[in-house]
């Protein structure tokens, strides 16, 4: 993976918009990397940019300055019409609120983004709608419409309309926010069982413990600023900290980061393997057994 | 995206969504069937005067000597046609001619007891006259009859100033061709009404060998044409005017004598026009606000197939095509139930008191006419994608990332 040159290069993209009088900051100054085949989790509390940022890198929103290359493309100064021609090949999303088109039955829906793709063939489009349908365990659902289906079933769909174009990135904007616990945990199987088998680029933005948990890259932002990047090797994460937040050298320093950083604990509370690898056991159980009340 | 795939696109959002297709349909429809009746009901009105105009008194065609329309009342006897002349042959055998009927115009005096009014007389065939002059109504008595030469029909207005009832013998007096004045006694069989009550108020006709003993001459004034159909005029008439020598003869279609009728069309058709545009105005007002709507309610959805890939333009003529689509189906709704409400307006009819100048009410109907139905299917069509065009613009320019934020 690594040798495979980033699906996704964010270079110090800021942006702003008015607010009435006022100018926000939403994001600042920002830049990463994403690999290609990743399952990358862009984490943070409402608010703090992240839906933003995923819309910059789908090429729906653009910054006010830096520089987003997708796939190779540099998307600044591209025209609407060049960006929607670079989405309809390029990327798929997966929203929080499945998006299916309501007068579309489900194999209509995963038809829908090929449409406009004259390069795939009526046929190969009818082959993909089955195959991906299948995937995702809605074969028998096809003439379903959107409003027949449980919230489940519709992300499924949506998820299969996502991969029916074959695109390099799938962006997910909180996509199990709207779906009960067990629902959401299936849907983010599947996820991963398709991002390990298709090799395809999966990112979040959620505040899901159970996204950032499957996931093997995680970007933290916090008030428009990246705070963390998180790279987990095989079941290690390694954080590597940008700005004036120090990369922990000392388990004291991690305490510290621990303390400031409720959701890194739990995930590591929740995961022995990690906790055993990246911290003294006592040292971290005495600090999150006091956060995990 | 390929347009077929737009207008598939475009035909099952319209189809799928059969409430708010109803909507749109519902106004457009109702617009259309608005203007066909408004527009049908003037039309048959109009219609009637004119056959009217023409089966009472004006014919067709009227052939008569040149000049003779402008000069000839005041000299009756300087524009006879005489009877063997051979055109009037070779008129009866024209195609599309029903009938000739020949007319002497005069005018004189007429008296009953101590009575004496003046009248303008038509001297004619009552055989003949019974095809051409299906709209005169005989009000009392009897229309007049070859069998009978020695009578005389007068207009309803002429019978009341002179008092004159059925059966009762009145004189006509009037100047003979060669100055003299002789006069000659008939019997009232019976009077009648036209559609215009000037004419009823001094007219009378009397069987034309009377007249010409009443006048001592030969010929007539006019050639007056029946034909099959009003539409057949302008053929006939350039038909005419090929063989007949203008020297010879004047021949003057229905419409330049008509002068009445052209103007209440002028008017009438000015009144049509100004309410086609209120309509039409309706229809875009209403139209574009359930284009609005549409596109307002699919905000969500507009982002989600732009995020997609979709272009701009592929939004702008996704809407205009359900716009245009929606405009075709309204249209024809509209146009069938135009037919349907049309149908049902006419046979039941509609009660009309007497036009102005007229002495009788009548039943109007709608008359929808093919061209009238092209017309209605083009505004309605036309309208419809003409009101489309804002809201379909609009949604083409949606901030992607508003839009989506629409579905939460």
């Amino acid at each position: 993976m690594a040798t495979r040159a980033p699906v996704v290069q964010v270079e110090h993209i800021c942006k702003d918009y008015k607010l009435g009088e006022e100018t926000v900051h939403a994001l600042k100054d920002i830049s990463f990397n994403i690999d290609d085949g990743v399952f990358l989790a862009i984490a943070g509390p409402s608010g703090s940019g992240k839906s933003t940022m995923l819309n910059m890198i789908g090429c729906i929103d653009t910054p006010t300055s830096g520089k987003i290359v997708v796939d190779g493309t540099d998307v600044s100064g591209k025209t609407p019409d060049e960006l929607a021609d670079l989405r309809s090949r390029t990327i798929s999303f997966v929203f929080q609120t499945f998006n299916l088109f309501p007068v579309l039955s489900a194999e209509e829906n995963v038809e829908y983004p090929m449409l406009r793709r004259t390069d795939i063939s009526k046929s190969e489009r009818k082959e993909r709608v089955s195959f991906f349908l299948n995937t995702v365990g809605l074969a028998k659902y096809a003439g379903h419409r959107p409003n027949q289906l449980s919230g489940g079933q519709r992300q499924r769909v949506a998820i299969a309309r996502a991969l029916a174009t074959r695109p390099r990135i799938v962006l997910a904007d909180e996509p199990t926010a709207n779906l009960d616990y067990k629902t959401g945990e299936s849907i983010l199987s599947m996820m991963k069982a398709i991002n390990r088998a298709f090799e395809t680029t999966f990112v979040f933005s959620t505040h899901d413990q159970r996204v950032m948990g499957m996931a093997d890259r995680l970007v933290r932002i916090e008030d428009g600023e990246l705070t963390t990047l998180g790279v987990r090797a095989g079941n290690v994460w390694k954080y590597v900290k940008e700005k004036d937040v120090p990369i922990p050298t000392s388990d004291a320093e991690m305490q510290q980061l621990l303390k400031e950083d409720p959701e890194l604990r739990r995930m590591i509370m929740e995961d022995p393997e990690l906790r055993r690898a990246l911290l003294d056991d006592q040292s971290v159980a005495g600090v999150a057994g006091k956060g995990g009340r | 995206m390929p347009y077929p795939t737009t207008a598939a696109l475009a035909f099952r959002n319209v189809t799928r969504n059969a409430r708010r297709s109803a909507i749109a349909l519902i106004a457009v429809g109702f617009g259309i069937v608005a203007m066909l009746l408004a527009a049908g009901f003037i039309d048959d009105i109009l219609h009637g005067m004119r056959e009217e105009t023409i089966e009472t008194h004006l014919g067709h065609v009227q052939i008569t000597r040149p000049h003779y329309l402008e000069a000839g009342l005041a000299a009756p006897f300087d524009y006879l046609l005489p009877d063997n002349w051979p055109e009037r042959q070779l008129l009866e055998k024209t195609n599309r001619v029903v009938v000739v009927s020949p007319r002497l115009t005069f005018n004189g005096l007429i008296s009953l007891g101590d009575t004496t009014v003046s009248f303008l007389a038509d001297g004619v065939e009552p055989d003949k006259e019974k095809n051409l002059a299906k709209q005169l109504k005989i009000v009392a008595g009897q229309n007049l009859s070859e069998t009978e030469p020695k009578t005389v029909i007068l207009g309803q207005g002429l019978a009341t100033s002179l008092g004159a009832k059925l059966g009762d013998k009145v004189v006509l007096v009037a100047n003979t061709q060669k100055g003299g004045v002789n006069a000659v006694e008939v019997t009232v069989r019976g009077t009648f009404s036209t559609v215009t009550k000037a004419y009823d108020d001094v007219a009378l006709r009397l069987p034309l060998k009377t007249a010409q003993q009443l006048l001592r001459v030969q010929g007539t004034h006019r050639w007056v044409v029946l034909l099959d159909r009003t539409e057949s005029t302008a053929a006939v008439v350039a038909a005419l005017r090929q063989q007949f020598d203008s020297k010879k003869f004047d021949i003057v279609p229905w419409s330049q004598l008509a002068d009445f009728y052209n103007k209440t069309v002028t008017l009438f058709s000015r009144q049509v026009t100004v309410m086609k545009l209120i309509i039409a105005a309706i229809i875009v007002l209403s139209i574009s606000n359930t284009m609005m709507m549409s596109v307002m309610e699919r905000t969500g959805d507009v982002g989600t197939a732009m995020a997609l890939g979709n272009s701009r333009r592929d939004m702008l003529s996704l809407f205009l095509s359900e716009g245009l689509m929606l405009g075709i189906a309204g249209a024809l709704l509209g146009v069938i139930l135009g037919w349907a409400f049309a149908a049902v307006i006419s046979f039941i009819g509609i009660p009309m008191p007497p036009p102005p100048g007229a002495t009788e009410g009548f039943t109007a109907k709608i008359r929808l006419t093919p061209g009238l139905t092209s017309q209605a299917l083009v505004l309605a069509i036309l309208t419809t994608l003409i009101a489309s065009v804002y809201p379909a613009w609009k949604a083409s320019r949606m901030i992607i990332v508003d839009a989506l934020r629409h579905n939460r």
